[in-house]
């Protein structure tokens, strides 16, 4: 049988989740107080409920992201409880005790205990457990037997709660701890009493209960203003102790904890935006089901090499026959057919083909992939690797980053002669990178789940992935390898701040794409009509890593080549800096602003 | 000697429970451990379990009266809130415990199940299918097997 209580609780919830990402505007007033970061944009906070993502201006989206939220720490959560609870018990003149069950029992909204209460008081006074007036009498006697250990004592050893139904201090204490460690119920305690739905308060828990199980009620206490408050949410980076507080209704659920981790405010899985968290859970949920799957079949089967679907040998002899409808019979060593072995392939039980062809390179990593690209696994394959080699390439530039910030600024301000204030662009560069291959691995995810179909904007996505991609890869080059340059020199060098222009241009460049590519995608591709990738449409159909790598040599040369070659076609023009593809009528590249 | 520190509670239930039984149950603690009941239920009046004795088993655990006490059916019972080993399906023995709740109060609680059984929270899906599906046929079985079963042997 369901308690009552939990139904209310899980009732409440999902109530609650269906307003939240929908309306957000019915709580406008419960979003006010203070705000850790930026006190100064509370007062902004509050448009951005109606503004959605209709602006245009990458500023805008910018700031954005650094306002729809705040990070809590232990103390400020604790202030914001009380706060709240204040609030209630002074606009409702009622105890802090009192407040305190209504909040927790309206999940910490102050607006939604404001309107139960004074819709109905009665009610709500009823199922909350705040009762008006005792129940009973508490006995005017000077001894009284407690109704759960039947022993008798002085009326100054019982208490009651505010129904009046009398319980000695060694089984209140017994009755409160067994509760508090059963779990967070005991935070919606009531009178033992079955026929009694009185609530028990913190005051009665401070009375009443033992050191150690206050300290563990306190814990939940705390834990719930996050819990079940519908704006707040733990950090769920291991070992975090921030909470995050989030407008709903800003659109962009993305948020990063002062523990530095990003993740969805919404699913809570790593922040994966433009991707939307159906597609993100989706893909996680394939990647633990398939990736077992697809360790297993390549590092235990080959596929044939007619039909291409995996075959496990599980007997010894080399000679394979794949199962019908193929039945081509080869050798699992070379995989060439078996009618071509004899006395020139050095006899049919000891192949030596696949070692001669090893030594002249015909195996080579590309054939391999090749070969195994062609099984059924090829498409998932080819956007894992890419998702996954984007995760661990941010991983690195992570570390990189950290190296950059600890050891290597130092350094290459002391080399140099600059001031480490002059240094800071290259900080945002790998910041950039950082976010860049953060984006890039979830476009993956997303391109995995675009139908097939839909050729336009397959073209589309992919065409604004390559150029997103190859300016990161220029960018990350750039940070990575041309900086070694500078911090291996001797001394001094005087292209250093060629170097600074080149990097700082590639960082703004790149973070244009990235944003391009993300507005795309939040819009889902809706352009797509409008857009139409014109000096492109040849390459974008192949995808990511060779296509990128084509690119890579287009951009590092697109410098030096004159702006008439970039022009594939009559309406368009291709930015001499960046190469973007701009309108013929723009007289600046809408990208870099480089003019034309 | 496990009952030379019986809490002063059980005591006083045990001799109010042997003193002044509550009409159609018996129980009385077993004579190596006080915290052991054989229960008697008599299937009450116009339900399929009239003219049963039902026996069951009813044990207080340490944390007794904070923690509820454990009760079984031990004859066989055709009922959609007890299953084949008789575990029942009662609020007030899981999560509506109240220490303020006494061993008289669930017997008196089973005892009401039994005129109104539950069959939209079963404990026995079979059964509880069967109530719903074919009520007076279900009701046949119970009848039944209070007869094979619950006939006072």
């Amino acid at each position: 049988m369901e308690s009552e209580d939990d139904f209310d609780m899980q009732d409440a919830n999902e109530s609650a989740e269906d307003d939240d990402f929908y309306s957000g505007g019915d709580d406008g007033d419960d979003v006010g107080p203070a705000y850790a970061f930026d006190s100064d944009d509370a007062d902004d906070a509050d448009d951005y409920e109606f503004i959605d993502n209709e602006t245009d201006d990458s500023d805008d989206l910018a700031s954005h992201r650094q306002q729809n939220f705040s990070i809590l720490s232990e103390a400020d959560i604790r202030q914001r409880q009380e706060e709240d609870i204040i609030r209630v018990s002074s606009v409702l003149s009622i105890s802090k005790v009192s407040a305190t069950v209504l909040l927790r029992f309206y999940n910490w909204s102050v607006s939604k205990v404001h309107d139960e209460w004074f819709a109905d008081e009665e009610n709500v006074r009823k199922a909350v457990g705040l009762l008006d007036k005792p129940a009973v009498q508490f006995p005017d006697a000077k001894e009284l037997t407690c109704g759960i250990c039947f022993e008798t004592y002085p009326w100054d050893r019982l208490h009651a709660a505010a129904c009046g139904h009398p319980f000695c201090n060694i089984c209140w204490a017994g009755y409160i701890g067994t509760a508090i460690n059963d779990g967070p119920g005991c935070l919606v305690l009531r009178c033992p009493d079955p026929s009694c739905g009185a609530a028990v308060g913190q005051d009665m828990i401070d009375l009443l209960a033992s050191g150690e199980d206050k300290e563990k009620y306190y814990r939940y206490f705390i834990r719930s203003y996050v819990e079940d408050n519908r704006k707040t949410k733990w950090c769920p980076a291991p070992g975090c102790d921030y909470a995050v507080d989030f407008v709903v209704g800003s659109g962009n659920f993305d948020v990063t904890c002062r523990c530095s981790h990003s993740f969805c405010w919404n699913c809570t899985e790593e922040a994966h935006r433009p991707v939307d968290c159906d597609t993100v859970s989706k893909w996680v949920l394939k990647n633990s089901a398939e990736s077992e799957n697809m360790n297993w079949i390549l590092a235990n089967s080959k596929p044939c090499p007619r039909c291409k679907r995996p075959i496990e040998k599980n007997q010894g002899c080399m000679h394979m026959t794949c199962t019908p409808p193929c039945k081509f019979e080869f050798c699992w060593l070379c995989l060439g057919a078996w009618t071509d072995h004899g006395e020139r392939t050095g006899g049919f039980y000891a192949c030596n083909r696949y070692e001669t062809a090893k030594q002249e390179g015909v195996y080579d990593e590309c054939e391999k992939r090749r070969e195994m690209a062609k099984n059924s696994l090829e498409k998932y394959t080819h956007y894992y690797e890419r998702w996954a080699t984007n995760q661990s390439s941010r991983q690195k530039a992570l570390a990189d980053l950290q190296q950059m910030q600890t050891v290597h600024l130092e350094k290459l301000s002391d080399l140099q002669c600059q001031p480490e204030s002059q240094l800071k662009f290259v900080t945002e560069a790998w910041l950039q990178i950082v976010e860049c291959r953060r984006v890039l691995k979830w476009t993956y995810a997303y391109g995995y789940y675009l139908p097939e179909h839909e050729h336009g904007k397959r073209q589309f996505f992919e065409y604004l992935q390559g150029e997103a991609e190859s300016g990161l890869e220029r960018l990350h080059q750039c940070a990575e390898k041309e900086l070694q340059v500078y911090l291996n020199a001797e001394g001094p060098m005087k292209e250093f701040n060629e170097f600074r222009t080149k990097l700082a241009g590639l960082t703004s460049v790149t973070r244009n794409y990235f944003e391009n590519l993300v507005r795309a995608l939040e819009n889902g591709l809706s352009d797509v009509d409008t857009h139409v990738p014109c000096n492109r449409s040849g390459s974008s159909k192949s995808l990511g890593g060779g296509s990128s790598r084509g690119r890579r040599s287009k951009g590092s040369t697109s410098r030096s080549s004159g702006p008439n070659k970039n022009v594939d076609d009559s309406s368009h023009w291709s930015c001499d800096q960046c190469t973007y593809a701009n309108a013929n009528s723009a007289t600046t590249c809408a990208m870099c602003q480089h003019p034309r | 000697m496990a009952n030379s520190n019986l809490p002063r509670r059980i005591i006083k239930e045990t001799q109010r429970l042997l003193s002044e039984p509550a009409p159609g149950i018996s129980a009385s603690p077993s004579e190596d451990n006080m915290r052991y009941f054989n229960v008697m239920i008599l299937g009450p009046t116009q339900s399929p379990y009239e003219g049963g004795v039902f026996k069951l088993e009813l044990f207080l655990p340490e944390e007794y009266p904070m923690a509820a006490p454990k009760v079984r059916f031990l004859t066989k019972i055709y009922h959609p809130n007890i299953d084949k080993l008789g575990r029942i399906c009662l609020d007030i023995l899981k999560d509506k415990w109240s220490p303020a709740l006494q061993i008289r109060t669930v017997l008196l609680s089973i005892q009401a199940l039994l005129s109104a059984p539950n069959p939209d929270d079963p404990l026995s899906e079979n059964i509880a299918k069967h109530w719903k599906t074919n009520e007076a046929e279900a009701v046949e079985t119970a009848k039944e097997w209070t007869r094979l079963y619950a006939s006072g042997a």
